[in-house]
């Protein structure tokens, strides 16, 4: 198996590592750095369990090969709290009682910031459709829909970004 | 005391913070020095056939590889990986006929996934490797894919302890001709005007938790097995384990990790049995065993599905007379749970209506699908598929509203449950049906909905269920806590019962701060591991809050009489007259007469004798609380769905629009845990009656083991929905609560299928009702007041 020389800026931190070609990002992040909070459910995209942010994009960890993601910045569930201070979107998880089993939910909220960082001030039916590949068994989603809209209105710097976002739309 | 200051509240959740950063740890992120990653060799090719030849050693020359063990390496005894068979005396055991008749590695598969062999390598990646290497042959069997076809006369048995591949089927010593009820049928079913009968198939239903099962085994230098695992029952698992082993109790401990979703999926036994025979291989290193999706899906046990009749007579003016049912369960390859779900698909139809006379016969027969078991709901989903359907089939015959009916019929106070001899102490099901039928307009949208036109159709449905509280009488109920007062005056609880995501141990702590007169934050709960924590049945039945809450309760009680004994002697005042408020003990009718519960606590740990005077600085000893509880009751819960579907007559899809579930839970310690309890069951409960089942071909492999090819309800797909918690306390549950575990996804199974025959005029007797399904009846049996679909 061929190896690579590549870097990491995962959660502001920078990694070189020396990986196989064939191990994907949620085993590097997982075996070699011990960064468990990103999980396994599937490793076949489809439950979105391991979703992570590549820059500011939501992808399937268990999908992309690390070999593939040589100088990209990665923010996984444990880079958007601050030594147990959580970030609005954590605590809006929090508060809203989103959290059951919690397997789903580092993913959960790494596709929210995606959306958010995208869409400040999704509808209800934006965000449905925005949680569409990640899975959860536990709450119905009714929870977690609140708790999107609730990140959405406690997001820091909210109005500045819905104003870049409609600029960026014009 | 303030009165339930903190019972009741939304106390925020003890879990959450470390699952929202991902720092929860689960058993498959365990990594220890030394680790070892195990594979089990699983048969994919064939769901029926026995092993002719096994060749071990290209697989044990291959890199990386430490062992490679098959059925000759490890203990030829069997196991039973469910756990019921610990739950019940040695005469019912017998007389129910549980047995155990897993091996560890088999050479007889009976179902697609059986475990072959095992490897032990130093990566996951070798341990893959190497299992490519592993050389079988196989002599393939006929595959039974159904109750008819396992039990024909000449089908290959499944093991010689049940002849005719009959698993399971109520015991006659327990239930005269096999049958479960009362009264005579057949002569009041002759007394009927109005008799409602059927076949239905109910599905095979897949748990979906979202943490595949994952475990770490490793045996000391002392000869000490330790199994990380995130068994909803890791008592019982202890015990299994050191039977199969043949290792002392105390020689096998359990360290429960957290659990990534339950739903009866981890009631028992999975992969532990070939996880700690891995490790009992390298003593000395871990072993992780992480189970591949695709893997979890065909070896864990699903919902029981099946072949389920039912027969219904009614007297003109509504009255029932009779029911009549069979359930015909299909297993898979073993045993495990066949006596449950038999028995308590009729336990759950006998605790709903006031049948003069019933008749439940349940059975359950060895196939090659993969396993059976424990599932949410446990046999009810499946009954409420049948049951609410008949009852509405009747309503229309009788012309009855079904909401009406069902208040006049369903069983309450003072009415035998589900259990014969546990009578019910509480029900508030007419407010549920009350409130649930106002929150979804159902009057109205009855009487708009029964004349429509055009191809898209609307109906409301309702439907009603009865639960349990724990598993008492039935089953053993016990649970051990231990409550320790650190010298600071904050607490300190033990208890076994698994937190499975639900927020129970959030409420528990909720109960014990409330009876201890703590601030919450005061409080910690935790599960221990097998060797400090007391003896615990599980978290299984919806018992955790109903029994666990119970014990937690009673042992936070012994603490609070230790602490106003002790108050009792400083202040002069007898105990009884005490009171306790945010830690400080005082006079009840003197509040001003009081002292800290911390000058008490740090008394009796920093305990000394003054050297002046010799006089004691106040009473030694550390303060602690044990309870050995066992129930004296079971409360069972209620609950009424209601459901608007909108039906496309064109492609045979249903959308549900909304989905009420009002439930009758005694008393809501935590009220948006509860919530959350009653939301998440709609999901698994709409999946159960529209969507989910796993298909086989006709080999007996399955066809759907992923969550693209297996279509569960997500974000957009769910409706709107209604919760109602309808508070009426039980005189006996913890501070009034009854369970909620199980409960939501039951009658939302019913309502859905009812609003469908409401919006259609067509019942469907399969479930899941599949677009295919609803075209299909639409085709055959037309529409009802809607021309030109009519059967042509």
């Amino acid at each position: 198996m061929k190896n690579r020389d590549i870097t990491l800026h995962i959660n502001g931190e920078e990694y070189r590592l020396n990986v196989a070609v064939n191990r994907t990002l949620l085993d590097v992040l997982r075996d070699e750095l011990g960064m468990t909070e990103t999980k396994y459910g599937c490793g076949t995209g489809e439950c979105g369990a391991c979703t992570v942010l590549v820059e500011d994009k939501a992808i399937n960890s268990c999908l992309t090969l690390a070999a593939t993601m040589d100088g990209k910045r990665i923010t996984t569930a444990a880079g958007r709290a601050d030594f147990g201070r959580l970030d609005h979107i954590q605590q809006a998880f929090v508060d809203e009682a989103a959290i059951q089993c919690g397997y789903c939910t580092p993913g959960m909220v790494m596709k929210t910031a995606s959306l958010l960082a995208k869409n400040p001030d999704p509808s209800e039916a934006e965000i449905r459709h925005a949680l569409e590949g990640n899975i959860c068994r536990c709450t119905g989603y009714e929870k977690i829909v609140k708790a999107v809209k609730k990140a959405a209105q406690t997001m820091p710097g909210r109005a500045a970004v819905a104003e870049r976002c409609k600029e960026a739309v014009q | 005391m303030s009165e339930q200051a903190i019972v009741g509240t939304n106390a925020p959740r003890v879990d959450v913070r470390d699952k929202a950063t991902g720092q929860a740890q689960y058993a498959g992120d365990i990594q220890l020095p030394g680790m070892l990653y195990g594979k089990v060799v699983r048969c994919w090719e064939h769901a029926h056939a026995r092993v002719k030849r096994l060749d071990l050693s290209a697989a044990a020359a291959s890199p990386g590889v430490v062992r490679v063990i098959g059925p000759k390496d490890v203990t030829p005894k069997r196991y039973n990986s469910s756990v019921l068979d610990l739950m019940v005396s040695e005469s019912m055991h017998e007389m129910l006929g549980d047995i155990d008749d897993q091996p560890i590695f088999t050479d007889h598969v009976k179902f697609q996934g059986d475990a072959i062999c095992g490897i032990i390598a130093r990566s996951e990646e070798a341990a893959e490797r190497a299992a490519a290497k592993v050389v079988v042959e196989y002599e393939p069997l006929p595959v039974y894919l159904t109750a008819e076809a396992s039990r024909a006369p000449g089908a290959v048995q499944f093991t010689p302890e049940k002849p005719g591949n009959l698993a399971f089927q109520l015991p006659e010593a327990m239930f005269p001709n096999h049958a479960l009820g009362g009264g005579d049928v057949e002569a009041a079913m002759r007394e009927a005007d109005v008799v409602v009968e059927d076949a239905f198939y109910v599905p095979k239903q897949k748990q979906c938790q979202m943490e595949p099962h994952a475990y770490v085994a490793k045996v000391d230098s002392g000869g000490r097995l330790t199994c990380w695992t995130s068994s909803q029952m890791p008592k019982l698992v202890q015990r299994k384990l050191s039977k199969l082993f043949d290792l002392p109790m105390n020689l096998v401990k359990i360290v429960p990790t957290v659990i990534g979703g339950g739903f009866g999926t981890r009631l028992g036994m999975i992969s532990e049995p070939q996880a700690c025979a891995m490790a009992l291989a390298v003593p000395g290193h871990p072993v992780k065993l992480q189970t591949l999706r695709e893997e979890d899906w065909v070896i864990s046990p699903s919902r029981h599905p099946g072949k389920y009749w039912m027969k219904i007579g009614f007297k003109r003016d509504g009255s029932p007379l009779a029911c009549d049912a069979r359930f015909e369960n299909y297993k898979g390859g073993y045993y495990l749970d066949a006596s449950g779900t038999a028995f308590t698909a009729g336990a759950w139809l006998g605790g709903m209506y006031r049948f003069p006379a019933l008749r439940y016969r349940g059975e359950s027969y060895f196939t090659n699908q993969g396993l059976t078991g424990a599932y949410r709901g446990y046999g009810n989903p499946q009954t409420n598929f049948v049951l609410e359907q008949l009852i509405d089939r009747a309503c229309a015959e009788l012309g009855a509203d079904p909401v009406e009916w069902r208040k006049k019929w369903h069983k309450g106070v003072g009415d035998d449950g589900w259990c014969p001899g546990v009578t019910y102490p509480s029900c508030a099901l007419d407010e549920c049906l009350d409130r649930g039928a106002a929150a979804i307009g159902w009057t109205e949208k009855r009487r708009k909905y029964a004349k429509q036109e055009g191809t898209i159709r609307r109906g409301v449905g309702v439907a009603v269920m009865n639960h349990t509280s724990g598993a008492m009488p039935m089953l053993l109920e016990h649970t051990a806590c231990t409550v320790k007062l650190n010298e600071d005056a904050t607490a300190e609880i033990l208890f076994a019962c698994s937190d499975m995501g639900q927020g129970s141990h959030t409420a528990l702590k909720q109960i014990a701060a409330e009876t201890l007169g703590f601030p919450f934050e005061h409080v910690q709960l935790s599960g221990g591991t097998s060797d400090v924590a007391g003896f615990d049945i599980g978290a299984h039945a919806s018992r955790t809050i109903y029994v666990g809450g119970a014990a937690v309760k009673k042992a936070c009680e012994e603490v609070k009489r230790q602490l106003f004994e002790r108050a009792s002697l400083q202040l002069g005042v007898p105990a009884e007259e005490l009171d306790v408020c945010n830690k400080r003990i005082f006079v009840r009718a003197d509040p001003a007469r009081g002292i800290e519960a911390e000058a008490i606590t740090r008394a009796g740990v920093y305990h000394f004798v003054d050297p002046m005077t010799g006089e004691p600085g106040g009473v030694p000893g550390q303060i602690q609380g044990y309870v050995s509880f066992f129930p004296p009751h079971n409360s069972p819960p209620f609950g009424a769905s209601f459901a608007e579907v909108e039906i496309d007559t064109e492609t045979g899809e249903v959308r549900v629009l909304e989905l009420v579930n009002a439930h009758d839970i005694g008393r809501a310690i935590n009220p948006a845990a509860v919530e959350g309890q009653l939301e998440g069951g709609i999901q698994q409960g709409l999946g159960f009656v529209l969507s989910e089942e796993i298909y086989y071909d006709a080999n007996g492999r399955v066809q759907n083991n992923s969550f693209t090819d297996y279509k569960m309800f997500g974000p957009e797909d769910m409706p709107k929905i209604t919760t109602i918690l309808v508070e009426d306390p039980d005189p006996i549950g913890p501070f009034g609560a009854k369970s909620v575990g199980e409960s939501g996804l039951v009658s939302p199974v019913g309502a859905v299928a009812n609003a469908i025959f409401h919006a259609i005029g067509i019942q469907f007797t399969e479930a899941p009702i599949t677009p295919e399904k609803v075209l299909k009846g639409i085709l055959e049996k037309g529409v009802r007041d809607y021309g030109t679909l009519r059967r042509s």
